[in-house]
This record gives structure tokens, sequence and C-alpha cells, in this order.
């Protein structure tokens, strides 16, 4: 435990070291890199023997006397310590190209600095304790993250994502904190260890709190409004590891407080699987609709932990019935997904950002015809994407299988649950598919056609500490999604954490992923089997290659091929009760038009509904206020007094 | 025989009535630097206090050097720099002020009475006196205009506390608390030395109420 401690260490005197001597920028962002990715290695090596404990390792400081701040590891915080010592470290290598401006060192420094804050901070969430170490970690993860995000300050845009997502995650912990002043009422002990104790009323609102609170970490549908501001706001590497990992803490917080508080009333899976298939289906509907290529995967982030919360929502209903395959199968999907997410969505924001970098635009319908550009980069995305989508022989398969079995055992249950397992296979069936559409629209627009504008026809494959991280994370895709029986174990091992008293045998569940991966294998083999056979038949022969759209004719422009939008108007249009869409077309009067114009916008109806329901409101309210805030110093004396003399004479 | 408490307490009462009866500035100053020195004698003529330890001498000169001597010597650079001489137009007359000053007196008596408290001998005179101060300080920032001034009524504030806690401590083991304010307060000259000069150059005066156009 001290070593894994240490290895934090290490991380954060990585991030020191560009703060101070930021003047010497490439060597000294060679040693941080070098640094970071020894530290997190450190941290992965002293990991594994205490992954073989069977009890959890501890470690207390106990010099803030009455807040003792303890640390400890059992197999859950493990199993969520993996994505944060594995991802982070690629994304500081991917670090290195990516921010190469040296006008701009001090500002990268402090933005180096400040990244590995947020890991250290993530890794003391995941082994936090007790509650005083749980709060203190997590307020520096979410204030390290703010900072992150606001690293173009200059732009209005970005400070606003900044101040969004500040707000969001600030009254994320407002309800995380109340719901463990919940807990503290009435055991009277900062330890986790005694919330089981509670009376089942205050179980169920503690869980709720805490479900609203890392909610809104996580991005769970009416308050994820934060994500698609602060991930296109914030540079790549910040919203590949914000995305990836860092609202999987959200995830971590709902498994963690559930295993503690030992719910037995079903009504909290069918909450959670409620709002999984609301995040879920809107998501992705959501993802669909967006024209700038970051906006569009923090989307398809709600999306994920939306199929995340249907696997907790399917294994707690299962829990709480006594269906135990059920249980089994839903939570180990969803923790495998937490696992498989955090590898495919880095994959993915890291490739948007080498796209956006080299590109100069995120706009999807400015780009095209990259994969001839950047063929690393494209295939990487591609690897992602088709995993992200839930094909095989991809890890995000094995995951989404796993849940949907649960839910099918969920189908032996009378009544109410019947409907509700029903509901889950329904909305994890429509989010499939609606995921391969998005992620064929981003692959086909971006990477495959003819370059738009002169700009994407330009691009150039990035730097070699760019390519690696994205070919590696493809690799892990492709390696779980292939071999996924260690995985699927450890999964099981963390699920064992949260449901300490029941009696688990996984026999079946590694049954059930034998067979998988042995069908994923046999796919894969036959599709290497193809890609060869196509290679050897096709070698003595001359392949001739025109411009793709080009159907024959000579003559056509970039400018017929299909467009983002035009690709997914259809699907996005069946969903208009819940998807504002807002088209304006100039139309075409003339023979001759001179410039018709087109445009769409996907609105947000949650964040719709705050504005006209809460903020256009309390801004109306206030502004009936501004009179206090008159300015004259004498005043704000006067008001001070004033309050002093009630305060005196009143209590 | 003269109880140089009492002499002490009424010094202090005259300062902070002088305090608000003197236009110029430079005097102002230099009457708060007596008030600084007599306030931070206070503790040394109480039964129970004393120079015990080679830390309380440490502290009481310290005390003495930055009330008596740093803050002043800064506050009077402050006005050189600003060039200007004297508080005009205050939103409160002079002559109010001083009768303002004598009702806190009153109140204060009448107040540290009806508290009740069981306080050692001579200890209730130094409450009436802090009392007064503070609310003589408070005062002295709402009715004047000049950025100088609400620092002065700020340091005056503090020198009400201090005697309040001289009051009702009954060791001399509160130095840390002590310093502490008066760290803050040292910090708080300074800052307000440098907005001074700022706001001077801004605007080419210190009068406060053109703060009200920073206004958004």
């Amino acid at each position: 435990m001290e070593t894994l401690l240490l290895s934090l260490a290490v991380v954060l005197a990585a991030g020191i070291l560009p703060l101070l001597a930021n003047r010497l920028f490439t060597p000294i962002k060679a040693c941080y890199v070098v640094l970071t990715l020894l530290g997190c290695g450190w941290g992965i090596y002293s990991l594994w023997p205490l992954m073989q404990l069977s009890v959890p390792a501890t470690y207390t400081v106990a010099w803030l006397h009455p807040f003792e701040l303890r640390f400890s590891l059992d197999a859950l915080s493990s199993f969520f310590l993996i994505p944060i010592l594995c991802v982070c470290p690629l994304a500081v290598l991917y670090v290195f190209h990516y921010m190469d401006h040296k006008e701009e060192r001090q500002r990268i420094g402090v933005h180096l600095f400040l990244f590995n804050v947020l890991v250290a901070a993530m890794a003391m969430v995941v082994l936090a304790g007790n509650m005083i170490s749980f709060v203190l970690a997590w307020e520096m993860m979410s204030i390290s993250s703010f900072f992150l995000v606001l690293h173009e300050y200059e732009e209005k845009a970005t400070r606003k994502a900044g101040y969004i997502y500040l707000l969001f995650t600030q009254l994320g912990a407002l309800c995380i904190f109340s719901g463990m002043g919940v807990g503290f009422a009435f055991t009277q002990v900062l330890d986790f260890s005694a919330l089981a104790k509670l009376p089942e009323t205050a179980k169920l609102w503690m869980f709720c709190l805490m479900l609203f609170g890392f909610g809104s970490k996580a991005g769970i549908f009416p308050i994820h409004i934060w994500l698609p501001y602060a991930h296109p706001a914030a540079p790549s590497n910040t919203s590949a590891v914000m995305s990836g990992v860092m609202i999987k803490m959200g995830i971590y917080g709902i498994a963690r407080f559930y295993g503690l508080l030992e719910i037995s009333s079903p009504l909290a899976g069918q909450i959670v699987l409620v709002f999984g298939m609301i995040s879920g289906v809107l998501g992705v509907v959501y993802a669909l609709g967006k024209q700038d290529i970051k906006k569009l995967l923090a989307y398809s982030s709600v999306e994920n932990i939306g199929i995340i919360l249907i696997g907790f929502g399917v294994g707690m209903i299962g829990a709480a019935e006594g269906n135990l395959p059920m249980a089994i199968f839903g939570f180990t999907g969803g923790l495998l997904h937490v696992l498989n997410h955090s590898i495919f969505k880095s994959l993915l924001f890291l490739g948007a950002g080498a796209v956006a970098k080299q590109a100069g635009t995120r706009k999807i319908d400015l780009l095209g015809g990259l994969m001839k550009r950047m063929p690393l980069t494209g295939k990487s995305f591609l690897t992602g994407s088709v995993a992200i989508s839930g094909l095989p022989p991809f890890n995000g398969f094995v995951s989404e299988f796993l849940i949907y079995v649960g839910a099918f055992y969920g189908l032996q249950l009378g009544g109410v649950q019947y409907v509700f397992a029903m509901l889950a296979i329904l909305a994890m069936a429509l989010i499939g598919g609606l995921a391969a559409a998005c992620f064929t629209r981003i692959v086909g627009i971006v990477f495959l056609g003819e370059p738009r504008t002169e700009r994407t026809a330009a691009t150039q494959e990035s730097g070699w500490t760019m390519t690696l991280p994205l070919m590696l994370l493809a690799c892990c895709c492709l390696v779980i999604g292939l071999w996924p029986e260690p995985f699927v174990q450890a999964a099981f091992r963390a699920y064992g954490v949260m449901q300490a008293n029941l009696q688990l045998d996984p026999a079946q569940l590694l049954e059930i992923t034998g067979k998988m991966a042995l069908g994923a294998r046999i796919f894969f083999v036959l599709f290497l089997a193809a890609l060869v056979s196509r290679k050897l038949l096709y070698r003595d022969k001359v392949v001739d290659s025109g411009p793709t759209w080009g159907c024959g004719f000579t003559q056509g422009t970039v400018r017929i091929q299909y467009t983002g939008t035009s690709y997914a108007l259809s699907m996005v249009e069946f969903f208009r009760p819940v998807v504002r869409l807002s088209a304006h077309y100039t139309g075409i009067s003339k023979i001759f038009p001179a410039n018709p114009s087109y445009e769409t916008h996907v609105d947000d109806v949650a964040e719709q509904a705050l504005n006209s329901g809460l903020v256009t409101p309390v801004q109306f309210v206030l502004s009936k206020l501004r009179w206090i805030q008159h300015g004259h110093i004498q005043l704000y004396i006067g008001y001070i007094i004033i309050a002093i003399l009630i305060a005196l004479l009143c209590i | 025989m003269i109880n140089f408490l009492e002499v002490i307490l009424v010094l202090i009462l005259l300062t902070v009535l002088l305090s608000l009866g003197s236009t110029r500035l430079v005097a102002l100053v230099r009457i708060m630097a007596l008030q600084g020195v007599l306030v931070s004698l206070t503790p040394l003529l109480l039964k129970g206090h004393g120079l015990a330890s080679l830390g309380a001498v440490a502290f009481y000169v310290a005390m003495l050097a930055i009330k008596g001597v740093l803050i002043p010597a800064m506050l009077i650079r402050a006005v050189k720099s600003v060039s200007i001489q004297r508080e005009i137009e205050p939103f409160v007359g002079y002559h109010a002020s001083i009768l303002m000053g004598l009702i806190f007196l009153l109140s204060a008596v009448f107040m540290t009475n009806s508290l009740h408290l069981s306080l050692p001998e001579g200890r209730a005179l130094i409450l009436i006196c802090a009392v007064t101060t503070m609310a003589t300080g408070l005062f002295l920032m709402l009715a004047r205009k000049k950025a100088i001034t609400q620092v002065i009524g700020y340091l005056m504030l503090e020198n009400g506390i201090y005697l309040i806690g001289n009051a009702l401590s009954q060791h001399h083991s509160l130095y840390i608390v002590e310093f502490g304010v008066l760290l803050d307060l040292l910090v708080a000259v300074m800052v307000m030395g440098i907005i001074l000069t700022n706001i001077n150059h801004a605007f080419d005066d210190v009068d406060t109420t053109l703060l009200g156009q920073l206004k958004d």
C-alpha cells in the first residue's frame, strides 16, 4: 500500500517539474513524460501483489487528529485503478507532440502539473477509506479538472464551459456531502463500514442523494449538460482522461455506496435502470445530431454511462429479487464496460484531438478523406468506433453481451421486474443500433470520402507520441475482445466486494464468457484469413483507384458527398418529441439560385428546460435585487454593522 | 496613588474622541500611533499579566513596534504619496461625530453593565473602552470618504478587538491569536496602501465614493 501511495507521489513530483522549470521546454517535457510513465508503471507493479490479498490493504494518516485520513484498497478499488494507471500515462505520452507550442510554455507547465494532480486525486478517490479522505480527494479532482478545462481561458466559450462544469461538479459535490451527512447523522462516525446499519428509508434517501451527486459527475441524462460544453473546450488529452476516466469516478461512487449501504429494496435498481435507459438512448440520439466531433463524443459518453447504469440497474434488481445470475451478469457487465469505455473513449478523444490539431477544425462536415492522410490515426479511430458500437471481436461487445445476458435472466422474474428487464433489453438494442449509426457517420464523414476543404486536404499524420498511444489503446480493445476471461474475472471480484454477504459462483459467468471469446477468436481468425487471401489473390493484378464517390464520372465535386447532417437526419427526426431540431433553409426561388443555405441545429431538451425553468426566473428575481450592490463601501460597512447588531440582539 | 491603568484608558478614550474630530490626515495618523502605543501598553498594567517570559517580552516589543511605528510610518508614506492633507466633505460632520463618540461611550457603559459579566476588578473599564473604540472604528469607516480614513477606522476596530481580548482573557496564553490578528492587520494595511495608490492613479483622488463607478 505504501509503495502504491509512493508511486502517486512520483506522479505528483513529475507534475511539479514542468511547473517550475518550463524554460527548457522540450527536455523538461520529455522528463515529465518519462517520470509520469515510470510513476504509473510502478503503481501498476505495486498494485499486483495487493490484488492477490484477500483482505483489503489499508494505510492511515492520523496527524489530523479528529479527521483521520484512511486509504484502503480492495478488489473494487483496484479494478477502478486499472483505467487510471493505464489510460492516464498514455494521455501523458500523447501530450509530448500535442502541446508543442513553445511560446505557451508557462501555460503548458501549469496544465501538465494540474493534469498529474488530477491523476493522483482520482487514484485517491478510489483508495479513500473514510468520508474525510473521500471528500478531500473528490474536491481535489473537481478543482484540478476545472482548471484543466480552462486551458484556453481567453476564449469566451471556454470560460463559459468551465463555469458550467464548475457549477455542475459543485452541485454534485453538495449532494454527495449532504448524502454523507445523512449517513453521519445516524452513525456518528466518519467511517464507511458503519453505513450498512442505517434504517432502510435513510439508506434510500442517502442513495438517491449520492446518485444525483455522482450522476452529475458521471453525466446521467438530465444533469449531463456540462459534458458537451467542457469536453470540446478542454485540450484533447484532458477530455480523453475526463471522459474516459474521471466520469467513471461517478460510477465508482455509485457502485461503492451501493455496496456499503446494502440496499435490499428493488426501488434503487429501478431508479438506476430508468436513468440508465434515458441517458443511453438520448445520449446517442444527440450524438447523432451534433456537428462538432468532440461534442459528439461527449454525448456518446452520456450514452455509455447509460449502458453502464443499465448493467448496474439490472444487477441491483437481480440482487434485490434474489436472482443471482441476473445480479452477477448485470454488475460484471457494467463494471467491465467501465474499463472498456475508458479505453475506447480515450482512444476516440485522443484520435479526435489529433484530427483537430492536424486539420485545424472540429466540424465533421469540413473534414473528409483523412484515412489516406492519417492512416495510423484513422485505423485506430476505426477500431475504437467498432468497439464502442459493441461489435465483435472487440471489447465493447463483451461487456454489452454480459448485460444482455443479465437482462434476459431478468425475464424469469414476474410482474413489474419483467417489464423492467424487457425495457432494458429494448433500450440496449436501440442504443446498439443507434451507436453503430452514429459511429459509421463519424468515421464515414471524417475519414472516408474526399477532403471537403483545401485545409483538410493538406493534413498530415501527427507525431509518433500521438499515434503510439492510439495504437496501444486499439490493441487493448482487441485483446480484451479476444481474451476477456481475466478481465471478466477482475470485474467479478470487484462485484464480490459490493455484495460481501452473498455467496457468488462465477462458473456460469466464465462459461458464457469462454464461449463468447471462442466465437470472437474464430471471427477474428476468419477475418485475418480473408485479409491474407485477398492480398494473395490480388498479388499480380493491377488495381486502379479513382476518387471516392467518383462513380465513374471524373467531373464530380467533393460537395456531392453525403454530409453528416443528411446521414443522420432521418434517424434524429424520428426522435422529434425529445430532440429539438431546428432547421434554417433559405429556399430556392430562381432557376440559378444565388446563395441558398441550409442549416440544422439539434438542441438539448434538458438544457432548454433548465434554461427556461430555472435560470431565467432566477435571473429575473436577482436582477430585481441588483440595487443591493451599489458600490459604496460605506454602505457595505453599514450592512455589516446591521448584520452584527441583528445577530447580537437575536442570538 | 495613581492608577496607571485608568490613566491609560482615559488617554485611549481621548485619542478616540480626538480622532473623530480631527480633519488633518497626518494628525489623524499620529493620533493612531499614540493610540497603538497606549493599547499595547495596557496588558502590562493588568493584574495577572506581566513580563512573565522571554516570549511575552518579545511579543510586547513587536506589538509596540508594529502598532506604534511600522503601521503609522506606512500610513504617513501613503498620505505623502497621494498628497492629500485633509478630509473634506465627510458624510457626518466633525462635531456630530464627536457627539456620536460620546453616545457610543454612554451606550458602551450601559451595554457592559447589562451584560453582567463576572470580570476581575478593573476589567469592566477596559471592556467599556474597548467597545467604544470598536464602535468608533466602524463609525469612522462609515462616515468618512477617503480611503486612508477607512484604513484608520479599521485599525481602530482592531485596537478595540485587542482590548476586548485583554479584558476577557485570564491568562496570557493567547499571544498566538493576538499575534495572528496583528499580522492580519499588517497585511491589510499593506494591501490598502497598494490599493490606495492605485485608486489615486485611476481617479486622481482617494475618494471611495468614486469606486462605485467600478460596478458593472
